[in-house]
């Protein structure tokens, strides 16, 4: 049994940043209407940054602060030529322009940190949060998973109960008609995307630790982040937050059992699909009858 | 003084000119009428005054303030409210949500309610529910919850029932006689005569009326040359 709930726990923690990356790829899409592909990168650019600050000696807490200032400036940057240079552009051609984004960040990325070597990141929530026998619940384990939750509750409660949650909803409805009401489109879209950097980075600061943290591997955690936001079909926070923590659990069990653990990276993969053709279940079923 | 004033303006749809060099005023306490064939240039004129396309050349005035460089955004907060053709609710959120959307701070949404009772009944249902008049009440009312110094509306009967668009009609000469400056644009002619106080009719972007209502409503034959102009010697 323990042989199973230890890897099952290990992934809760990866479930948990896939959360966090799906909610904010909800959010990015309910908001300004684009699948966000560079949602991992401009994270991972921030979590980067924090490592190469405390590289040159900089205290832990600071670095920490600077590295999700990056992940909002990076996710700012995209959400600038998403919003500004492409505002005409529909929402396929936007997700288009963002997957080009992914690559350059990636390249980028790879270069100035020194190519698929992974660097050595420094564990915020160091320690275990409670230990049963062999199996261990790390601390950041559980700040992944209650930021995952804070975050679905807070983005559900924003959007539902204040002024600029409404004015957000209307500018992902109908952003013409939001802005001839006097709404601040742009200036809205570019909060969006700036808080889903912010919080971006500092979800992979804390996963990083546990994974093979190479900017390329980092970014690529796009791939379950979206197949989270899949699951709550780019509309529900809490089902992309199930969704993250199911994938996360699934992979940790995975990598438990031997022939599957060498398949675990296409688990995502194979969740897009069901999610996919289940959607697509009624058309199919419409057309045999 | 003019509410607002759109002097020598000239708009363009891509490369081709539309609106050659129009100039239209509004007043508080009347509604101008912008009348026209199909294809006359009414929508483009509503379009470059409220921002949604910008104007080729003119001047676009708001109480001695120039717009004409200012976003569609800026010009909605400093007093240029333009209800859209095709009743742009936002579909997901309730009548009462899409109505909080526009809501000035100094406004309530009483004054919705009192302009249009039907919404108050409506409140909490989601607004893609409403039948068609009730959603061209709705963003009427909701433009009107932000304040605005002028209220441009573009083909607010179309697709709705004459009683529906009666109703409507009488909504908005209640707002002009309450102080607000309208720019209506009609596709039916009498309906936007009857309520309205100075005309415009363009043809082919070029304003061929400047006048009132009256002299209009009352020579149809006058109203009926002026909308086809050369056509009638072209099919002469």
């Amino acid at each position: 049994m323990n042989s199973l709930l230890t890897p099952a726990m290990a992934g809760l923690s990866a479930g948990g940043a896939y959360a966090i990356l799906g909610v904010c790829a909800i959010f990015t899409y309910r908001l300004v209407a684009v699948v966000n592909f560079t949602g991992a990168a401009v994270g991972a650019c921030g979590a980067f940054i924090m490592v190469a600050l405390v590289e040159m000696g900089m205290p832990l807490f600071p670095a920490v602060v600077l590295g999700i200032a990056a992940g909002a400036l990076a996710a700012l940057f995209v959400g600038f030529i998403t919003t500004i240079w492409f505002s005409g552009a529909n929402g396929s051609v936007k997700a288009a322009v963002t997957a080009a984004l992914l690559v350059g960040f990636i390249a980028l990325g790879l270069r100035l940190t020194g190519g698929q070597h992974p660097k050595r990141f420094p564990d915020i929530l160091q320690g275990a949060w409670l230990r049963l026998a062999d199996v261990q619940i790390t601390n950041a384990s559980i700040a992944a998973i209650g930021l995952a939750i804070v975050l679905t509750i807070a983005a559900e409660q924003f959007l539902n109960r204040t002024r600029t949650g409404l004015e957000l909803r209307a500018l992902s409805e109908r952003p013409m008609a939001a802005e001839l009401l006097g709404i601040r489109v742009r200036l809205l879209a570019l909060i969006v995307w700036a808080i889903a950097g912010a919080v971006t980075a500092f979800a992979l600061m804390l996963i990083a630790p546990l994974r093979s943290p190479d900017f390329a591997s980092l970014s690529l955690l796009i791939v379950p982040a979206l197949a989270a936001a899949l699951i709550g079909a780019f509309k529900s926070f809490r089902a992309a937050l199930f969704g993250g923590l199911a994938i996360g659990i699934i992979e940790g069990l995975a990598s438990g059992l031997v022939g599957l653990n060498q398949y675990r990276a296409a688990i995502p993969f194979i969740v897009i699909l069901l999610v996919l053709l289940w959607s697509q279940r009624e058309a199919r079923w419409d057309e045999s009858r | 003084m003019n509410a607002l004033e759109l002097n020598k303006v000239h708009i363009k749809r891509g490369d081709i000119p539309i609106v050659h060099g129009v100039d239209i005023v509004a007043k508080p306490g009347e509604i101008s009428v912008l009348l026209g064939a199909n294809g006359a240039g009414k929508t483009t004129i509503l379009e470059g005054t409220s921002g949604v396309i910008p104007i080729a050349s003119g001047d676009i005035v708001l109480e001695g303030a120039q717009m004409c460089k200012a976003s569609a955004g800026h010009r909605a907060r400093s007093g240029i409210a333009h209800v859209e053709q095709g009743r742009t609710i936002f579909a997901e959120m309730s009548t009462e949500d899409n109505l909080r959307v526009g809501l000035h701070p100094e406004s309530g949404l009483e004054q919705a309610y009192d302009l249009f009772p039907e919404l108050k009944t409506r409140a909490n249902v989601k607004s893609a529910m409403l039948s068609g008049g009730e959603q061209q009440m709705l963003v009427i009312a909701r433009a009107l919850l932000g304040k605005p110094k002028v209220v441009l509306i573009d083909e607010m009967s179309a697709g709705l029932a004459p009683v529906v668009v009666a109703r409507l009609m009488q909504a908005v000469r209640l707002l002009a006689d309450q102080g607000l400056a309208v720019l209506l644009v009609e596709q039916f002619a009498n309906l936007a005569l009857d309520i309205g106080d100075r005309a415009y009719v363009l043809r082919r972007g070029e304003v061929v009326y400047d006048g009132s209502c009256e002299i209009l409503r009352n020579d149809p034959a006058m109203l009926h040359h002026l909308y086809l102009g050369d056509m009638e010697k072209d099919s002469a």
